[in-house]
């Protein structure tokens, strides 16, 4: 038994070589976060120092004063309040229809349900720029164009498709034996789902919660057409704005970069795996 | 218990929604791009018109040049770092994340940190590139007509690759254990382990991560709007960018949902392929 076992290792060991694994860490990791500690310590700059050649590498005199004029001196904070509303909205909306329509197709079999899974699907992969003319006129004939429910309606193009897709599939792996004993015990239909399909799928709901939250925080051009007061502008067009005017202050547009990517940061780090988890299982499961 | 009607009110609700938020908005452009602003019927005009602007051979152009320029580096690297994070190493698990940051972080973060970076005068770019005499003085990345579409394929690379990676990487993992062994026991080296045993074992991921790249492609403007919006002479000006522009900027609704049409029939096959390949996938691993 032992002598099976390890068979395996007596095996040459292959592999890339070490040197080229220091090699490409390095690399990777240089390349992938050399930008954000270049945004981070541009932020600290005074101006006299993000304006000079050669570039200095490590400010002399660090400065918060990028971050005073972000956070006081202008509406990011209410672009902050802003996007965290239509976000939180359009996530939690789309979570309750896509459990519901989840369930639906998870544990039901009706005439019409491919056509209708697959334009689900297509719903998700569509391309924005080809429907957003329409779009525009529908939400101002409703009078939504410049509300917050004008984009948690809008961004549920994003977050629906996603959500009910990746749940069918959390839904479709719980044993359905579970229930069908629950309603021989009398439970109904709905019982069953909140007693028992949802307790067990916390992780999936998790997973879509995370990944439709970062999708709307991070969306751009919907914002940009469906929001131009700043009464309901988000984050990303506030960030826009800061360096589309004609001077741009470099200083403290990467202090709002830097307050924008915290959120996301904080949430990816804390949950990755279910992060991880949701993107993979978006985009391929069939 | 498995009555029809019964799964039809699960699905109805989010149904509902996605039909007026996607269907309803495809079926009004095709509407809009056959009327005029006053709504009588004027056949192929806006098509003509369109297809007749000085700027849509340029976009189509430019469209084909980011599509493919952004997924072949997308993709070559993204397998190559997931070779590299699918060894065995001591802090795999840091790499494994810190990649996933490009692709965490929203567009328009990346769009203007790059922007600055890029900076002629005071970009941190010119600095490392002049410094040890790579080239001879600072280039106008953003500003130069011949640079400018490269470097927008660039920032697109560099944010996606890290999705390839993951995936390709959760590919490589599935791979069972008995292919490796089977190959050490003929003698494979290493690299021969990744082209006849790992290449051949992820196809099916690379086919299906590469139609969703086309497709993301065609949908996430972000990066080009926010730093360039097309310009400079409409050097980055893609398809998605000049139907945004067509009607939000000229307000010609009519022609921009013209330009719509037949952007999103190019776009529903690329879907369909992919939605396809989706099937076929799950077919095999059946």
């Amino acid at each position: 038994m032992s002598a099976v076992a390890a068979a395996p290792s007596k095996l040459k060991r292959t592999g890339l070589p070490v040197p080229l694994i220091i090699i490409g860490s390095v690399l990777l990791v240089f390349v992938c976060l050399f930008p954000f500690w270049w945004m981070g310590l541009s932020s600290i700059k005074t101006l006299r120092e993000l304006y000079t050649i050669p570039p200095i590498w490590w400010p002399s005199m660090p400065t918060l004063d990028n971050y005073r004029k972000v956070l006081f001196e202008s509406n990011i904070p209410r672009y902050f309040l802003n996007s965290v509303v239509v976000s939180v909205g359009s996530t939690g909306l789309a979570l309750i229809l896509a459990i519901f329509a989840s369930y639906g197709f998870a544990r039901f079999n009706f005439r019409g349900k491919p056509l209708l899974q697959s334009f689900v699907l297509v719903g998700q992969l569509l391309p924005t720029a080809a429907i957003i003319v329409p779009l525009f006129i529908t939400l101002r004939v409703l009078g939504l164009v410049n509300t917050y429910w004008g984009l948690i309606l809008v961004y549920m193009i994003l977050t629906l498709p996603l959500s009910v897709w990746m749940l069918t599939s959390y839904f479709k792996a719980i044993p359905v034996e579970l229930e069908e004993a629950a309603i021989i015990d009398g439970a109904s239909r709905i019982g069953c789902l909140f007693r028992i399909t949802l307790p067990l799928s916390i992780p999936g709901l998790v997973s879509v919660l995370v990944y439709a939250f970062v999708t709307t925080w991070n969306e751009f051009i919907f914002a940009l057409c469906f929001a131009t007061d700043s009464s309901v502008k988000t984050l990303p067009i506030g960030l826009a704005e800061f360096s589309t005017e004609f001077n741009t202050d470099w200083g403290a547009v990467m202090a709002a970069s830097v307050v924008m990517t915290l959120p996301i940061a904080i949430l990816f780090l804390s949950m990755q795996r279910l992060f991880v988890g949701g993107m993979t299982a978006g985009a391929t499961k069939g | 218990m498995q009555r029809q009607s019964t799964g039809y009110l699960f699905v109805l609700p989010a149904l509902l929604v996605l039909g007026l938020l996607i269907a309803y908005p495809v079926a009004y452009t095709g509407l809009l791009s056959v009327t005029d602003n006053q709504g009588n019927y004027v056949g192929v005009e806006n098509f003509a018109r369109i297809l007749g602007a000085r700027a849509t051979p340029t976009a189509f152009m430019n469209t084909l040049w980011w599509v493919f320029g952004s997924i072949v580096f997308q993709v070559i690297l993204g397998v190559l770092a997931a070779i590299l994070l699918n060894q065995n190493f001591r802090g795999r698990a840091i790499v494994r994340s810190v990649t996933l940051i490009p692709w965490v972080v929203p567009g328009i973060v990346a769009a203007t940190t790059w922007a600055w970076m890029l900076h002629t005068e005071f970009g941190i770019i010119n600095y490392m590139l002049t410094a040890p005499g790579i080239i001879p003085e600072p280039v106008g990345w953003l500003t130069n007509g011949s640079t400018v579409l490269p470097v927008m394929i660039a920032i697109n690379i560099w944010k996606m690759f890290p999705f390839v990676a993951i995936m390709v990487l959760a590919g490589l993992q599935s791979i069972p254990n008995d292919l490796y062994e089977a190959a050490r026991i003929d003698g494979a080296s290493f690299w021969e382990e990744v082209w006849y045993v790992m290449l051949p074992q992820v196809r099916p991921v690379i086919v299906a991560v590469t139609l969703l790249l086309v497709i993301w492609a065609l949908n996430h403007i972000t990066i080009i709007y926010a730093i360039t919006r097309g310009g400079p002479a409409n050097r980055t000006l893609i398809t998605p960018i000049q139907i945004f522009r067509t009607a939000f900027e000229s307000v010609q609704f009519n022609q921009a949902a013209a330009l719509s049409v037949m952007f999103f029939a190019v776009a529903i096959v690329v879907v369909f392929i992919y939605i396809r390949t989706l099937a076929s996938n799950a077919g095999e691993a059946r």
